[in-house]
């Protein structure tokens, strides 16, 4: 049993390019975990995704021994989090498991929006912090300004915070002691009912579903009969272990640790994350403070292009939910896409990896349709609705007024972008609220903004106007009373539901006409012409058409062209099998997502 | 009815848009081919001793290209071993920049009855960018030869800057030549040859000018007494090949030398598309064969289908029905509604609106099951 005044449980926080994963990979050089020929670029990214990136994604925890200078060897639980806005519920999912936290600060940009709301998460999980500043290697590196800043805007004391650069292996010796002097020891009783805190999870196909846990109280081991607070099921323990990174299988795992249990787990639903693990018999009376849910803002139509691997997509999004606690599913239906999901993301980058996860690790092809927000609809009866789907909006004579959902937006840029930055804000419809500048190069810009304005092209836009050097980051500030009315397009007369969005009144027109423009180039002419018109409220705003086709044909077809002429044709049909039919028209499954593509800066 | 197919792979140079096996004329090698094309067909020959064929079809390559005793040599084999109906039609394709008068008796000595002549184009500088080695000048003085016999020119739509003036035109030389037949083929720039890089960059007519040209040509022809009777091909009435008629029906057919395709008793098969390969297979008693499918069930309906839709007459469902032993009607009820603004049907006939014959493959593609 491992001695709890001996474990450090620990995660690393920093803004997004300050060092985190390196450092991390640093720690577990040093601690003799990893020879340098294994070490890959980044150790903790296990995922393509994440390498692809350059963002951690997944939560990994890793067990290091560590022999201090005061002669004992410590046991480190190193638990990753992730870096971005999107994944603040992962990130405080982690620092519930940990004691303290190493606050990463790159010595030459000094605070940064990531910096203070990780800092602000961990303080409010009541973690020490352990301030660190990186990047000492650089000409640049001005960390007396870095450390002042730390004070200043947090309130931590950087006084002895190790100075080092995590690239090239400096002073990284200093922050393994200091780990050990200032990160306190687990509290917990090993001899109390085991309480174990579920804060990651991923279904394995041999083991069943693999909990990763803390152990708060008591210990568990193979055998040991166990249950948890959300589910009424028992399930007998098979395997418990620690990570080395890699799943390591021990004996037992007892007050303090940080590990996974196994027991056969089937349906991944009985292991809700966040949830406490204790055991069947002499159970803990109470779970331990569960986490805050994570509550999804941006909502998409996700659809199998092959209808038939409905089932396929289900257990896909179902595996996915197993570590991710805020991706919401509801099933849908479309008159245009058949059956499918409606999913709810944290916000634009959640909905791209999962989008890509759901393609890559299970290798579906899907259909997405256009983002949207959670729209609050005060009816003429009083009552008020939740849209999160353009398709269910009630008709316009049953709406009183609707309300969307709003941001706090912080921008941060250097100083010569804030006009291009204040016309893309304006544009967007949002507030102006407060600009500060940070220092001579960096300015902070404050806008209120209509999140349905984000979700579409916001951050390229950003981007593009400021050559990528302005970074963005927000928050969800309630709702606002707005002049919102839904854009239909029909196809050939028709109305496709997948099309639809709900958009403010002022930006109907000028939406209509793009999405008809761009729909115009991705519909391919067929053998009538297809009218593409945008409408509001039944009134037509915008139209365009594709011409039918004038040739389709093989010239030829004589003894030796019939085969080829049938293998030609089989192409065509597969190539259909990924077109959507809208009443007579064929659209590619493309075409639902361009419409999220148009660039509405032009 | 059945067909005999023997390909010649020999030309004086090849075409900018062939991707045919072809090679070029070379004494000692048109020698070993034809001694093993005399050899397969003896073999093949025998092998379908039961059947009788009533077309036999000498393409290429250029037929016209070799010695015209290689050809009368195949011919007399074929006779020899194979039963062919009383009045077969017995067609030969012609360059022509290389004929003579010699060749066309001789080919007319062993009853060859059709010339088909590629024509191609009217005008000698799109022959000479397609890289043809006749002039519109030679075409005449080939019909000339061919006086009163049974002749067909293929005409080519899309080429570089063409004209529906130029194809009026082009057609208008060909009735001058005396033809009864015409085949009229979009040009399909396949990948490899050098007409593909014009393609690639956009230097051929796109498909809608060649859609109108079509258009142009079509009325035109109809005016001058030649009817379509399928999708590239027009034919004064009584003209139209038989041997081509049996590949729309899915009749069966035999091909006799390099590339050639047949289908027998329900296969379709292919000989390799080498001329070494073919010889060495041939001479070693080995099948030249590279590919074979036996094709059944859905996809032999389809094949019918697809086939038969390509021609004005479109298909029997008397015939599909007694075929397959099916109910066409009601195995087809869904695409016969979903496509019935494209289609002509009166309950046994089925066939495809004519103004939609040139956008068939969709109209096709919903038969696919």
């Amino acid at each position: 049993m491992a001695d709890r005044t001996k474990i450090r449980n620990f995660c690393i926080i920093a803004h997004i390019d300050h060092g985190k994963s390196t450092l991390a990979d640093r720690l577990m050089e040093k601690t003799g975990q990893v020879s340098e020929r294994e070490s890959k670029e980044q150790l903790l990214d296990s995922m393509d995704l994440e390498r692809e990136r350059g963002i951690t994604i997944k939560l990994t925890p890793v067990r290091m021994f560590y022999k201090a200078k005061d002669g004992n060897e410590y046991i480190f639980n190193l638990i990753d989090t992730p870096g971005h806005v999107d994944f603040t519920y992962e990130v405080s999912r982690s620092l519930k498991a940990c004691e303290g936290a190493i606050l990463i600060v790159d010595a030459t940009q000094g605070v940064q929006a990531q910096t203070m709301a990780n800092a602000y998460l961990a303080i409010d999980n009541d973690l020490e912090i352990m301030p660190v500043i990186n990047k000492m290697d650089l000409p640049s590196a001005r960390p007396d300004e870095a450390a002042k800043e730390l004070e200043d805007i947090l309130g931590i004391d950087a006084s002895d915070a190790p100075r080092i650069s995590a690239k090239s292996g400096l002073n990284v010796e200093e922050v393994l002691e200091q780990i050990v002097s200032k990160i306190p020891a687990p509290k917990g009783d090993e001899n109390a009912p085991l309480k174990a805190l579920i804060f990651d999870s991923y279904y394995d196909n041999f083991k069943g579903v693999i909990c990763f846990v803390r152990i708060m109280d008591g210990s568990v081991k193979v055998g040991t009969r166990i249950k948890t607070f959300m589910s009424d099921k028992q399930f007998d323990v098979t395997e418990v272990g620690v990570f080395t990174p890699k799943m390591f299988a021990k004996d037992s795992l007892s007050a303090g640790e940080v590990g996974y249990i196994a027991a056969s787990i089937k349906s991944i639903e009985d292991t809700a994350v966040g949830d406490t693990i204790t055991t069947a018999i002499n159970p803990a009376k109470e779970p331990l403070a569960g986490y805050k849910k994570a509550l999804p803002m941006v909502f998409s139509g996700v659809f199998p292009l092959d209808g038939s691997k409905f089932n396929d997509l289900k257990d896909a999004l179902l595996k996915l939910k197993l570590n991710d606690a805020a991706l919401s599913i509801e099933p849908d239906n479309s008159a245009a896409l058949g059956f499918g999901f409606r999913c709810g993301f944290l916000g634009l980058l959640h909905m791209d990896v999962i989008q890509e996860r759901i393609e890559r690790e299970f290798d579906l092809e899907i259909i997405t349709t256009a983002p949207s927000v959670a729209y609050k609809v005060y009816k003429t009866d009083g009552s008020v609705l939740t849209v999160e789907n353009p398709t269910h909006l009630p008709p316009t004579t049953e709406i009183d007024y609707m309300e969307e959902p709003m941001i706090n937006a912080s921008i941060y840029t250097p100083p010569e972008y804030v006009g291009p930055i204040m016309e893309l804000c304006q544009y967007k419809r949002g507030v102006y609220k407060d600009m500060i500048y940070l220092d001579k190069t960096r300015v902070q810009l404050k806008y209120s903004l209509p999140l349905n304005e984000i979700i579409y092209d916001f951050f390229d836009s950003l981007k593009s106007r400021t050559k990528g050097y302005a970074s963005f980051d927000y928050e969800q500030s309630g709702y606002q009373k707005s002049d919102l009315v839904k854009l239909d397009m029909l196809l050939n007369g028709e109305i496709c539901d997948a099309l639809s969005i709900i958009v403010h009144k002022d930006k109907a027109y000028e939406r209509g006409r793009q999405i008809a423009e761009k729909l115009k180039e991705v519909i391919p002419r067929q053998m009538f012409e297809i009218p593409i018109q945008a409408a509001v409220g039944g009134k037509i705003i915008a139209r365009e058409t594709v011409k039918a086709y004038r040739k389709d044909v093989l010239a030829k077809c004589y003894g030796g062209d019939v085969t080829r002429k049938k293998k030609l044709l089989e192409k065509q049909k597969e190539g259909k099998k990924k077109m959507r039919s809208i009443g007579t028209v064929e659209i590619p499954s493309e075409a639902f997502i361009t419409i999220l593509k148009t660039d509405s800066d032009k | 009815m059945s067909g005999i197919y023997v390909h010649i792979p020999f030309c004086m140079r090849k075409c900018t848009y062939c991707d045919f096996a072809s090679y070029p004329k070379e004494t000692y090698k048109a020698e070993s081919y034809f001694a093993c094309l005399y050899r397969e067909t003896e073999g093949r020959g025998r092998q379908l001793s039961e059947k009788v064929f009533d077309t036999v079809y000498i393409g290429g390559g250029t037929p016209s290209a070799v010695d015209s005793k290689f050809i009368a040599g195949e011919m007399r084999q074929i006779r020899k071993f194979f039963s062919l109906t009383e009045n077969p039609e017995i067609t030969i394709e012609l360059n022509p920049g290389t004929v003579d008068q010699k060749k066309i008796d001789e080919y007319k000595s062993v009853g060859i009855n059709r010339f088909s002549i590629g024509l191609q184009s009217g005008y000698d500088d799109q022959l000479k960018r397609l890289n043809r080695i006749h002039t519109a000048k030679d075409f005449l003085l080939c019909c000339k030869l061919l006086k009163g016999e049974n002749i067909s020119a293929d005409i080519l739509l899309g080429l570089h800057d063409q004209t529906a003036e130029q194809v009026k035109k082009t057609i208008d030389l060909a009735i001058a030549g005396g033809v009864s037949h015409i085949s009229m083929y979009a040009l399909t720039p396949e990948p490899g040859t050098p007409i593909y890089t014009d393609y690639l960059n956009g230097e051929l007519l796109s498909d809608d000018e060649v859609a109108d040209i079509y258009d142009i040509a079509r009325a035109y022809l109809k005016e001058k007494g030649f009817l379509r009777y399928e999708v590239s091909n027009f034919a004064k009435e009584g003209f139209y090949s038989r041997h081509n008629y049996n590949y729309w029906q899915r009749g069966e057919y035999i091909g006799l030398g390099v590339s050639a395709s047949s289908f027998i008793d329900g296969r379709r098969f292919t000989n390799t598309y080498n001329i070494d390969e073919y010889i060495n297979a041939v001479i070693y008693n080995k099948t030249p064969e590279i590919a074979s499918d036996v094709i059944e069930g859905k996809d032999a309906e389809f094949e019918f289908i697809m086939l038969g839709l390509r021609t004005e007459k479109g298909i029997k469902v008397s015939e599909f029905d007694r075929l397959f032993s099916k109910d066409f009607k009601k195995e087809y009820a869904d695409v016969l509604s979903k496509k019935r603004a494209f289609l002509d049907f009166d309950g046994e006939n089925l066939k495809i609106k004519e103004q939609y014959l040139y956008v068939q493959n969709d109209i096709i593609l919903a038969f696919m099951k």
